[in-house]
Parts: C-alpha cells; sequence; structure tokens
C-alpha cells in the first residue's frame, strides 16, 4: 500500500521511508511528548510547526504510531476531563519511554554527527 | 460540525477491535479531525472544502487499517455471548456444537433416553432398509443382470411349464435374441458321496446344462465351468459350490480335477464356483446333465439376453420360433408357446416383496413414535431452560439463533443415535439370516450393511434431528423473556403442553395402527395354525430317501423300499412304516397329473383338471391316521399287473363326481395335459379324508394316490410312526437300519423332520411375519406408554399448585385423581379413534397377507381397544397417584 507516516515536501520520499525504518518517527513523538502530556491534534501541530511545515504527520498515520508505543509501553493515553469542554486523550511518556528516548536521542545524535563527518556539510 | 463517525466506523470495521475500543478511537480522531475543520474553516475555507481537506488527513480509505492492523488491540476474538449472532457461521456452528455436548452432558439421563429412543428407531429402520435395498432396490449380483430371464414353455394349461432337453436345444439354434439359453433341474435332491473311510454323505446337488454359468456370467474362482465338449463327450462331470469347497475341502485347490464317488460312479471335479450361483437354488454340486440328442429331463431355462433386447422383442423372436418348431414337429410341440419374465421378478416373489415393503411401513411408524418421544423429551426440557433461553434472548440473542442452538443439540442426539442405530442395524442384519424363515429369501442374496445402508442411516438420521427438533425450537423461542426473567415467574404449560399431547395422541394413533395390523397378523397365524390339517397322527418322523441309482428299476427300488420298510418296522418303539411321494403341509416329489373320468365327455387339452399325484405305500394311512371314509386302502394286491387302482380325496368327489358313487369309476390319468401324454386308467376303490396341501390354501386340494407298487418312484419321503414319545428320537437308529439295508453306500437319506417340523416350515413365514409386526407393535405401545407417562408426569409437576388450591377448596382426592384421568383419557380416545380410522383404511393392504380374519375384523378392533385401555390405565396411575398425594398446606405454604 503506497502510504506515508508523513508528508517531507523539502525531502526525497524515498529517504522518508528508510528515515522510518530507523525509528525517526518514534523518536519524534517521543521528543514532543517529553515536556508534558499532549493530545493528538496537539502533537500533529507541534510537528509541523517545530519542523517549519517540513514535517507533517497525518491523522491515518500518527494515531496508530501512538498506539503502537502505547502498547509498547513508552507512552500512555489517558482521558482528561476538563470543566466545559469534551474529555480528551493525553498522551505522557512513561518511564520506559523516557529511558527509549534517551537512547535514541543519543544513537541519532552519533548518526548525524557520523553524517555530517562523511558528507562535510558544515564544511562544505 | 460535520460528523466523521459513520466515516471513521467503516475503516476501521475490518480491524476487529472491541467495540469499546473502537468508540473511544472514533472519539478520539473526531476530535481531532473536528479540530482540523475548525482551523481550516478559520483560515477560510468553505465548509465543502474544509471536510474535504479534514477528511485527506485519512488518507485513503484503507489506510488507517493498514497502519492498524498489526497492533494487539486489533483482531480481538469475539468474545462468547450467549447466543449473540455473529458474522462467521463456522465459529457459530463450532461454539453451537459444544455448547450443546456440554449440555447434553450434564443432564446423562436425558440424553440416554433420547439417544437409547432414536437408536432404537434408527436400528431397525436401518435394518430393514438393509432387507429392502437387497430385495427391491439392488440388482441381482450377476454381471448385467437386467439381461437375465427365465424362459418357459407355454401350453394351453400351464403359463410356466418345464422345457424338454430337444426343445431347449432348438431354441438356442433358432433364435435371434438371446445370447444363451441353459437349463436346470432344481429341489432334485442329494448325490451320495462315498467317503475314503467307508461312511457315505449327502450331497445336495443340482442337474445343469453345459452353459447355465456363462448364461449366468458365473466365472469359476477355482478351476473352470462346464464345456460344451463336457456335453459332446457325456462328461461325468461336476462343479462345487463355494461354500462346500470350502467346508467340505478346506478350499483346496488341488481338488480340482480329482475324482469323487457320487451315486456309486467316479465323478470329476472340474472347478469351483463364487455363492451368487446359488441364485439357482441352495446346493453344494452342480452335476452335468447331458442333452444332445434330446438326452435329459425336462429343465428350468434361463436366458441372457444379447445387448439391446428388450423382453418385447424377445418375445416376438421365441413366438415365431415356437410356431416353427409346431410346425416341425406337430407331435410334441403342436399349441405349444413360450413365456419369458426377468430373472429379477421370479427370483423375489411377491410374497417377498410385500413383506419386505410390510416392514419398512411398520419401522417407519416406529421410527415417528420415536421421534414424538424425543420431542417431547426434548418440549419437557425446553419447558425447564426458558429461563436460560430468556436470557440468552436478553443477551442479544436472536430467535433464530436459539432455534439454531436447539437444533444443533437435536442434530447432536440424532448423530450419536443414529451412530448407535447403525451398530443396532448391523447386529440385526447380521444375525437375521439365523431368524429368517428358510426360503423366504432368495439363496444367493445375503443380506448385507454396504454403504447405501449407511448413507440411508446418516439420511435418516438427519431428517429425524431436524423433524423432532424443529417443534420444541418452535416452541421454546414463543415467549417473552422479560416475563420468564422476572422474579417469582412461574412456568406454564401453556402451548408446549398442547403440543405435547397433540404428539401422545398421534403416538397412540401410531401404535393403535400397528397393533391392529399386528393383531390382524396374529388372528391369520392362529387360523393358520389351527387348521384342520386331515391327519391325526400327532407325532411321525420323515426322511427324504433316494435309493440312487444302485436301483435301476421299479422292481428293484420295490425290493429296497420293502427291505427297508421291514428293517425298520422291526426297530423297537416303531409302530408303523410308509411310503409317500407327498407330504401333508409339505413338499410333492410328483407335483400334479391331470385326469379325465373315463365315460364323461372328453374335455379339451386345457380344461382337463389337474390333481396333487401321490404315490403312497399301504400303510400310509395308518402311519399318519388319515381316516379312509368310504371303501377300502391299498392292500398286498395292489400290486403291478393287477387292476390298476387309485383312491381319492373328499374334494375329488365333491368337485367331479357329484353325488355319483365313486368306488368303481375310472380315471384316466397322464402326466401332461396333452392329449399325445400316455395315459393310465385307474379305478377308484377308496376315498380318503381331505388333507391340507398348503396352510392357508383357499380351495381344498384335489388329491389322486396312487399304490407304490404299481408306480414306484425314485425319490420318496418315509414317514416312521413311533409306539409312543418322541419321534425325531427315532433317527438315529432309522439311519442305522438304513445303512444296514444300503450295503452299496448309494442310498441318499436326509432331512430328518417330523410331520410338526413340516407344519412349524409350512408356517413359517406367517409366522415370521406375525411375530415381527407384534414385536415391533408391541414397542411402538411401550414408547406410546413411556411417552404418555411422561408427559401425564410432567403436567403434574407443572400444576402441582393448582391441585393444592383445589384441595385446600374442598376437592377430594378422587376429583383430583379425575382431573388428571381426564386428560390421559381424552388423550387417548383422540389417539384412537384416529389409529383406527387409519387402521381401518391400511388394513385394506394387508387383505392378501390374511387367512381366515378380514381387514376390518371387529374382534382385532376391540382387542386393540382393551389394549390400549389397559396401557392408560398403567401408564395413568402413577402421575394420577402423585396428584392426589399434594398436600395443599406444603403447596400453599410454599408460595
Amino acid at each position: 500500500m503506497a502510504v506515508t507516516y508523513m508528508d517531507m515536501p523539502a525531502i526525497d520520499t524515498r529517504m522518508l521511508d528508510r528515515e522510518l525504518k530507523k525509528g525517526s518517527a518514534e523518536l519524534i513523538i517521543l521528543s514532543i511528548i517529553e515536556p508534558g502530556a499532549r493530545h493528538g491534534y496537539e502533537i500533529s501541530k507541534l510537528i509541523e510547526t517545530r519542523s517549519a511545515g517540513q514535517l507533517k504527520f497525518h491523522v491515518a498515520s500518527l494515531y496508530p504510531l501512538l498506539y503502537r508505543l502505547e502498547e509498547r509501553g513508552w507512552l500512555q493515553g489517558k482521558w482528561v476531563e476538563k470543566a466545559g469542554q469534551r474529555r480528551r486523550r493525553f498522551y505522557s511518556l512513561t518511564a520506559t519511554g523516557r529511558r527509549v528516548l534517551a537512547r535514541q536521542r543519543d544513537t541519532w545524535k552519533s548518526f548525524v554527527n557520523a553524517m555530517d563527518l562523511i558528507t562535510g556539510v558544515d564544511h562544505a | 460540525m460535520p460528523e466523521w463517525g459513520e466515516d471513521l466506523r467503516s475503516r476501521l470495521a475490518q480491524l476487529r477491535l472491541s467495540p469499546a475500543r473502537e468508540a473511544e478511537i472514533i472519539e478520539e480522531l473526531s476530535q481531532h479531525l473536528d479540530q482540523r475543520y475548525d482551523e481550516l474553516r478559520e483560515g477560510g475555507a468553505s465548509d465543502t472544502e474544509a471536510r474535504r481537506l479534514a477528511i485527506e488527513e485519512l488518507l485513503e480509505p484503507g489506510a488507517l487499517a493498514y497502519f492498524m492492523r498489526s497492533l494487539r488491540q486489533a483482531n480481538v476474538p469475539t468474545p462468547v455471548a450467549v447466543g449473540a449472532p455473529r458474522r462467521f457461521p463456522v465459529f457459530d456452528l463450532w461454539q453451537d456444537l459444544r455448547y450443546a455436548v456440554r449440555t447434553l452432558r450434564k443432564q446423562p439421563s436425558f440424553t440416554a433416553a433420547a439417544v437409547l429412543t432414536l437408536a432404537l428407531g434408527i436400528g431397525v429402520n436401518s435394518a430393514i432398509f438393509g432387507l429392502v435395498d437387497t430385495i427391491l432396490l439392488r440388482p441381482l449380483p450377476l454381471p448385467d443382470p437386467d439381461r437375465l430371464v427365465m424362459v418357459w414353455e407355454r401350453t394351453s394349461t400351464s403359463l410356466r411349464g418345464i422345457v424338454s432337453p430337444r426343445n431347449l436345444i432348438e431354441w438356442n439354434r433358432r433364435n435371434r435374441t438371446f445370447e444363451m439359453i441353459a437349463g436346470f433341474r432344481p429341489n432334485v435332491g442329494a448325490m451320495v458321496m462315498g467317503n475314503s473311510d467307508g461312511t457315505a454323505e449327502n450331497v445336495p446337488r443340482q442337474w445343469v446344462t453345459a452353459g447355465i454359468f456363462d448364461t449366468l456370467g458365473v466365472r469359476a474362482i477355482a478351476g473352470r465351468t462346464f464345456l460344451p465338449s463336457d456335453d459332446a463327450d457325456r462328461a461325468n462331470v461336476v462343479v462345487l459350490s463355494e461354500g462346500f469347497w470350502r467346508a467340505r475341502f478346506n478350499a483346496d485347490p488341488k481338488v480340482i480335477g480329482r475324482n469323487v464317488r457320487l451315486d456309486g460312479e467316479q465323478w470329476t471335479v472340474v472347478g469351483v464356483v463364487p455363492n451368487e450361483a446359488l441364485l439357482l437354488g441352495q446346493t453344494s454340486i452342480w452335476a452335468l446333465m447331458p442333452i444332445q440328442g434330446g438326452r435329459g429331463s425336462l429343465v428350468l431355462t434361463i436366458g441372457r439376453l444379447k445387448p439391446g433386447v428388450t423382453i418385447e422383442a424377445a418375445n416376438a423372436d421365441m413366438a415365431a420360433v415356437a410356431q416353427g418348431l409346431a410346425r416341425e414337429f406337430p407331435n410334441t410341440n403342436a399349441g405349444r408357446g413360450v413365456t419369458i419374465a426377468p430373472l429379477r421378478d421370479v427370483a423375489i416373489g411377491s410374497d417377498l416383496r410385500q413383506t419386505s415393503m410390510l416392514f419398512l411401513g411398520v419401522v417407519g411408524f416406529v421410527l415417528l413414535i420415536c421421534c414424538a418421544n424425543v420431542a417431547n423429551l426434548l418440549l419437557a426440557r425446553a419447558t425447564v431452560r426458558k429461563r436460560e433461553l430468556a436470557i440468552r434472548s436478553a443477551l442479544g440473542a436472536d430467535r433464530r439463533r436459539v432455534i439454531r442452538q436447539l437444533l444443533t443439540e437435536s442434530l447432536v442426539l440424532a448423530v450419536i443415535g443414529g451412530a448407535l442405530g447403525l451398530a443396532l442395524g448391523a447386529g440385526i442384519l447380521h444375525i437375521a439370516p439365523s431368524v429368517i424363515p428358510q426360503g423366504l429369501l432368495p439363496t444367493g442374496l445375503a443380506l448385507t450393511f454396504d454403504a447405501q445402508v449407511i448413507a440411508f442411516c446418516a439420511v435418516t438420521a438427519l431428517l429425524v434431528g431436524l423433524l423432532f427438533g424443529l417443534i420444541p425450537a418452535w416452541q421454546a423461542t414463543q415467549f417473552s423473556s422479560a416475563d420468564v426473567i422476572a422474579p417469582g415467574s412461574r412456568t406454564v404449560t401453556g402451548r408446549g403442553g398442547r403440543i405435547r399431547y397433540v404428539l401422545v395422541a398421534g403416538q397412540v394413533a401410531t401404535a393403535v395402527v400397528l397393533l391392529f395390523g399386528a393383531g390382524l397378523l396374529l388372528r391369520t397365524l392362529l387360523a393358520i395354525e389351527s387348521v384342520d390339517r386331515g391327519y391325526r397322527a400327532e407325532s411321525a418322523l420323515t426322511m427324504i430317501v433316494d435309493p440312487g441309482a444302485g436301483h435301476p428299476n421299479e422292481a428293484a427300488l420295490r425290493q429296497f423300499y420293502e427291505a427297508a420298510a421291514q428293517e425298520i418296522m422291526a426297530l423297537p418303539g416303531v409302530r408303523g412304516v410308509a411310503w409317500a411321494t407327498t407330504l401333508p403341509l409339505g413338499r410333492s416329489y410328483q407335483g400334479s397329473s391331470f385326469f379325465e373320468i373315463v365315460g364323461d365327455p372328453p374335455l379339451a387339452e386345457s380344461q382337463r383338471p389337474a390333481a396333487d399325484y401321490q404315490i403312497v405305500s399301504p400303510a400310509y394311512f395308518t402311519a399318519v391316521d388319515l381316516p379312509i371314509v368310504t371303501g377300502r386302502g391299498f392292500d398286498e394286491h395292489d400290486v403291478a399287473g393287477k387292476v390298476q387302482v387309485c383312491m381319492v380325496n373328499e374334494a375329488f368327489v365333491r368337485r367331479y363326481l357329484q353325488g355319483r358313487s365313486p368306488i368303481g369309476v375310472k380315471v384316466a390319468i397322464r402326466r401332461t395335459p396333452s392329449a399325445q401324454s400316455p395315459s393310465v386308467v385307474r379305478e377308484i376303490v377308496g376315498v380318503a379324508r381331505q388333507v391340507k396341501g398348503r396352510p392357508n390354501e383357499a380351495e381344498d386340494l384335489i388329491q389322486i394316490y396312487v399304490p407304490l407298487a404299481q408306480d414306484t418312484p425314485g425319490d420318496i419321503f418315509m414317514i416312521v410312526r413311533p409306539a409312543s414319545g418322541r419321534a425325531e428320537a427315532l433317527a438315529p437308529a432309522v439311519r442305522a437300519a438304513m445303512a444296514r439295508v444300503d450295503k452299496q453306500q448309494l442310498v441318499s437319506v436326509r432331512d430328518p423332520m417330523t410331520l410338526d417340523d413340516v407344519v412349524w416350515a409350512a408356517t413359517a413365514r406367517h409366522r415370521f411375519r406375525a411375530v415381527l409386526v407384534m414385536a415391533f407393535a408391541g414397542l411402538a405401545l411401550l414408547l406410546a406408554m413411556v411417552g404418555l407417562f411422561g408427559v401425564l408426569t410432567y403436567s403434574v409437576q407443572q400444576r402441582v399448585r393448582d391441585f393444592g388450591v383445589r384441595r385446600a377448596l374442598g376437592a377430594t382426592a378422587g376429583d383430583v385423581l379425575w382431573l388428571v384421568a381426564r386428560s390421559a383419557t381424552g388423550v387417548m380416545a383422540a389417539g384412537t379413534v384416529l389409529g383406527l380410522a387409519l387402521a381401518a383404511v391400511l388394513g385394506r393392504l394387508l387383505a392378501t397377507m390374511l387367512f381366515g380374519v378380514q381387514p376390518s375384523d371387529p374382534a382385532t378392533f376391540a382387542f386393540v381397544a382393551v389394549v390400549l385401555a389397559l396401557t392408560v390405565a398403567v401408564s395413568t396411575i402413577g402421575p394420577a397417584w402423585r396428584a392426589t398425594r399434594i398436600d395443599p398446606a406444603v403447596t400453599l405454604r410454599q408460595e
């Protein structure tokens, strides 16, 4: 099925596939909710704004990913009711999720450094 | 705000999420889409555009499911909601089956009662189907059996006459429609086989012409069958039956080519043929009867039609052949034609067909009663299970689903009952051959338990499962769940009760039909057994004696008979010894002869009357105690060379002498009605009392007795009357005496029977029919009784409160008793009236099997009514007694 997790207008789609395989989408989600619990719409908006519109998650891909991470025990969804508002489901990191995030972040950094060194982008 | 729920639900449908989880996801995603929509609207998008762009977030229709399919929350097995409809019928079926087995296991006594009832019904039906299958459905066990026909010679007096060897040869030579026609002579007694140890043994045999096995399509399983060259060489050759070969020679292939001593001559065994050949009649060996040159005796003939030839074509062809023969040989063939009939129709007579159809009908009724009983059990159980079923309905099971569950239970019962029934049927078919009277089933046809019987059993079980399951299942769902579940709700008999009464009335009606049929057959049997046999001897031993080849002429035979009689007469305990060619109610060796009263106007050939031609020794009349009503019996003066004499019986005098004195009347007797046939004129010297030829003969048998000394046959019955005691005890001494006279081991002595055994054998068919139908009727009655008992017991149980209140209000025990008895009497009366009406109609179908009783016999009607009344009384006592014992105080306290 030809569907994509993210729209990345400035990024090559084939590269996207590889990125997904490396788990970058997971890293993005975990990073977004690290500071505090957020609901799905917030998460998608934050991704969009923080990537300056470069990355955009669809409903059809964002929520399945959230559910998968929840099933893995990395994050936890909870319905929160506020007076006068509809209840919403907020996602926050679990202890496991935090550990995973730290590890993935380190890996990612090492990877990006390595890529920088090899491709010499900064020295171009 | 747009509504996203439906769209989302359809996108999630294939994931099989739990309903609660699905609702959560729809809520969450709807909120996301709402916010996106608001945002787009605020950005200036139109409603349609905002809606379209928001929906695009979901990508193509299958995307959401694609990304979620590997989640654990997807593919949740549907919880076992009791009775809820499901989208996967196979799972439902499996669930229904497991549930059914569990439920049935929890109620072992109910299950056992239902399964045993069904096993009984299906078992007897399978067994009788096995019989019907063998007799009516299956072709004869020979290659291309449809092409096999019996061919007879037709004369003016006989449609089905036996055929002379000369004509058989001519038929084969001249016809164009047959591959071959061959002859055989059944029931021609035995050959005496001399053993190496000096003892002699009787071996049943048949004479056959060389082509018989080729005509039948029977191939030898060892050696060969007869060849035309055997006929040309007049070879002394025999073929053994498979059974005899196995039993007597241990299936030794070396027996082929060996010589055996039969009737004092050497015969060569050329082959062994399988048991299918026994369709010709029960025998151990077939001896070749050479017919070349027109030798040999008259035979029955079987023909094999050429492929594609119809019986009509064969009839036309053979008619032309017969006409040609009549023209060329007018002396022997004038006025002779040919009759052809399928071998199958001849082998399986109408009596056998009718009997098997009768049995099939009877066991069909038994099965119906079994179904009604099980349906009743299920109905009672369904009422008890109302609460369970109501809860299932309340949990979301629709009516169809509940009916299906209940039907599954019925089918499980039917399948288990069917499997047990199959075993029972196999058992019955296994022992049937030893119970079925000899001669009822054609020899060579075996009752087998084959795939057809199994298929019948399977289909019956399924149909029966549906039949007895449908009404209870339908009835069980006729209630409102709320009423049933409500606390303190009381079960009432209501419609289920009425259906049960209707079912019991149906059972009673069926039992009445069967009882009536059984009653008629029983009365027939009694009439046949109490028929006046004519002779008075209480006990006499009979044996078939075949003096064999050692006595070449009548003088030698006479000498032998005299010597044997003297030797046996000398034995202690013997009161008389006689010889006869016919036994009362038994077989006749001589068959019929045609006669004319000398001096009466001559009769046309076709008008010549026939009489049973019976050769007897003078002692016959005293040996069986047969009174001579007029004139004298035979004596030592009635010998060859003297005046030819005869005796006749009462029916002869009544019918043919009409008031004339019989003594001195001369009768011309010939073996065939043809004028060419030589006649012997005999003078009547006495009249014997009437003797029965068959137990159920409609017309008195006409008999002519001829003295042994004036016409001495080769095969004859010996009759030994004991001075006292049991006749069969004389058999060993008589055999020993015969062996002393038969020094050359040439005489065949076989089939020792008492006269009572002969009568027993003659009535065996009627007894078999009556006993079997009576057994089934008894079974039906018992089942109907159990049905009535069950319904009454259940109804009393249901009405405990009712009876309690009545007792409290002053009703006596007698009043309560009457209440119960009234419902039982009502059911019984309705069932009996319906049953008797049916019996009056169905009784007519039995007419051909009845003797001495009318199909609408009032005594039998009365007998059935009495039996029914007793049955109802017995079934009612228990429940009624229980109803009277209800203590109003206890009942009302429980309220």
